[in-house]
């Protein structure tokens, strides 16, 4: 059975969560270790 | 829209070096738990056997440390993680109509990089030094005056908090792009919903580990006192971020073995899950409530009172979200026309000897009785009745429940009973006295013991071994079902509902290539 591609919309709509979710996380170990110095 | 042909793959170890497919990496996820677990026990029988009399017989008192603090960051990182997010890739697709997770690739990657991770965390101990021996939660001085292991344990710490994030980012992506039609957030499996606001956990809590543990870096090498009170840090500040991540783990490691739980109860009591919002609103409830109770775990280090009886309320009030789930999975039985398969009992025992361990938590939570407690074997009973028969009872239901689906074949039921009726005898024998010998005032993390202690530690180390070697059953069981056996229907168990059961057993490679239509 193939593989169905995703369409465009739903792709983008996931790298776009994606992204947004990692930045979350880096910005969270960065303010940790901000508190630390503080 | 485009298509493309993903059939054949790589045969061989391009296969599982290469794969995108969820099953693939689920299997991989699976396999490398089992290793985990066997070479965690391994360290819990060497701690055990050591424990079997007091003075020193076996080990050396700086390798038992080592071997306490390895394998609880084997068993947690690489035992129950792994093993629930091998669950996730396997079944999150399959239980909500998708044809793969939302980032193949990402996945692949979220894997290998825990062979990696484990191999640094244990080279630790072919090391001059040896591997870290400060406990697992790695607080300083201990930690900053360690010797090379404890570099390479918080490298491995990164390889591991990266594994679990993007796994986080994967599963969110998953579920909440790639439903399929009809599938409201409200008609998901309970196991999908559970894992959902796990990786929200993970994605908050994994980075403040990571930060912590990077600033035990920098006070190692490059000359920072975070931690250090000599040139202005504070150990106790170490505490906080640590349990900040801390009890949000203890969550990440419980949320998915509630869905397992909640999946398997339903299907041998043939009735519907009894109160599934509810069940969805108190998993909610729990995660948020796992962020504001962390400085329960450091009531002794001398906190202003006010924040003892915050903690210790907040704590209190975990109970109500989790009686919630206990009764709606009594009510579930409730006149049900139960079975009792090797699933069932493991959760049947799942949720006798959870609630034991959250019990004991009760107990640990009321802070003036927690000084008594602090640091004793009471702490290590509980956590164990929590992990052991609440996590690893859940993931060895969920691998007897979803087997006949993943390789086709019906396990062995009688080994299976033998291997739940050895387990739950060991288990109880194992951790039951060490209540006992913590309330008496054993403290843990120690290789010799007050004379007084001797025959709670031997019971308990007899129990150990039988918990141990009754493993080897299990083993037996999945390795039979892999190679053979009775033919498994698309619908394994009877009282099943869900879309994973309405693909052929086993699954075949890809699924719901064209999404399934929800009612």
């Amino acid at each position: 059975m193939p593989m169905t591609r995703l369409p465009e919309t739903q792709r983008r709509a996931i790298v776009r969560m994606a992204a947004i979710l990692a930045a979350i996380a880096l910005a969270l170990f960065v303010y940790t270790i901000w508190r630390g110095v503080k | 829209m485009a298509t493309a042909h993903h059939d054949e793959h790589p045969a061989g170890l391009m296969r599982w070096l290469t794969s995108t497919n969820h099953k693939d990496i689920g299997t991989l996820y699976l396999v490398f738990a089992l290793i985990m677990f066997f070479i965690g026990g391994a360290m819990a029988l060497v701690i055990r056997a050591e424990l079997f009399q007091p003075g020193l017989q076996i080990v050396n008192p700086q390798f038992f440390n080592s071997m306490t603090t390895m394998h609880a960051l084997v068993m947690i990182f690489g035992g129950v993680m792994p093993a629930f997010t091998g669950f996730a890739n396997w079944q999150i697709p399959l239980m909500i109509g998708a044809p793969d997770m939302a980032l193949p690739r990402l996945n692949n990657w979220s894997f290998w990089l825990l062979p990696f991770a484990f191999t640094l965390l244990l080279a630790t101990l072919l090391i001059p030094g040896g591997g870290p021996s400060g406990g697992w939660t790695l607080y300083p001085p201990l930690s900053v005056q360690g010797s090379m292991g404890t570099d390479m344990t918080i490298l491995a710490i990164h390889m591991m908090g990266i594994s679990s994030v993007l796994g986080a980012i994967n599963v969110i992506a998953t579920i909440l792009n790639m439903r399929a039609p009809g599938m409201t957030l409200l008609k998901m499996p309970l196991f999908v919903w559970t894992w959902l606001i796990t990786a929200f956990l993970l994605l908050a809590a994994m980075p403040v580990l990571a930060g912590a543990v990077t600033m035990l870096l920098t006070d190692r090498h490059f000359g920072t006192h975070f931690f250090d009170a000599a040139g202005g840090g504070d150990p106790v500040m170490f505490q906080h971020i640590f349990w900040f991540f801390g009890h949000p783990e203890v969550y990440i490691l419980i949320l998915p073995a509630f869905g397992i739980t909640s999946q398997i109860i339903p299907t041998f009591a043939r009735k519907p899950l009894f109160g599934y919002e509810s069940m969805v609103y108190a998993t909610a409830s729990i995660a948020f409530l796992s962020f504001i109770v962390w400085a329960h775990h450091m009531f002794t280090v001398g906190m202003p009172l006010a924040g003892e009886l915050f903690f210790m309320y907040a704590t209190m009030m975990i109970a109500v979200p989790t009686g919630v789930k206990v009764f709606n999975w009594a009510a579930t039985m409730w006149k049900g026309s139960m079975t009792f398969e090797t699933p069932m009992l493991f959760s049947i025992a799942f949720v006798m000897l959870f609630t034991i361990g959250g019990f004991s938590g009760l107990m640990l939570a009321i802070a003036p009785a927690d000084f008594q407690y602090q640091d004793t074997y009471f702490v290590v009973a509980h956590f164990h009745y929590v992990l052991v028969s609440g996590a690893v009872f859940s993931i060895i239901a969920g691998v007897y429940y979803w087997l006949p689906k993943w390789t086709g074949h019906m396990y062995n039921e009688t080994l299976g009973k033998w291997h739940f009726w050895l387990s739950v005898i060991g288990f109880n024998l194992t951790f039951f006295p060490q209540h006992f010998l913590g309330l008496a005032g054993m403290p843990r993390r120690i290789p010799d013991y007050a004379l007084q202690f001797t025959e709670f530690n031997q019971w308990s180390s007899i129990g150990a071994f039988l918990f141990g070697f009754s493993q080897l059953l299990f083993v037996a069981a999945v390795v039979q079902t892999v190679r053979g056996g009775k033919k498994a229907e698309a619908k394994a168990w009877e009282g099943a509902e869900g879309l994973e059961w309405t693909v052929p057993s086993p699954a075949p490679y890809h699924t719901f290539a064209t999404p399934p239509r929800i009612k």
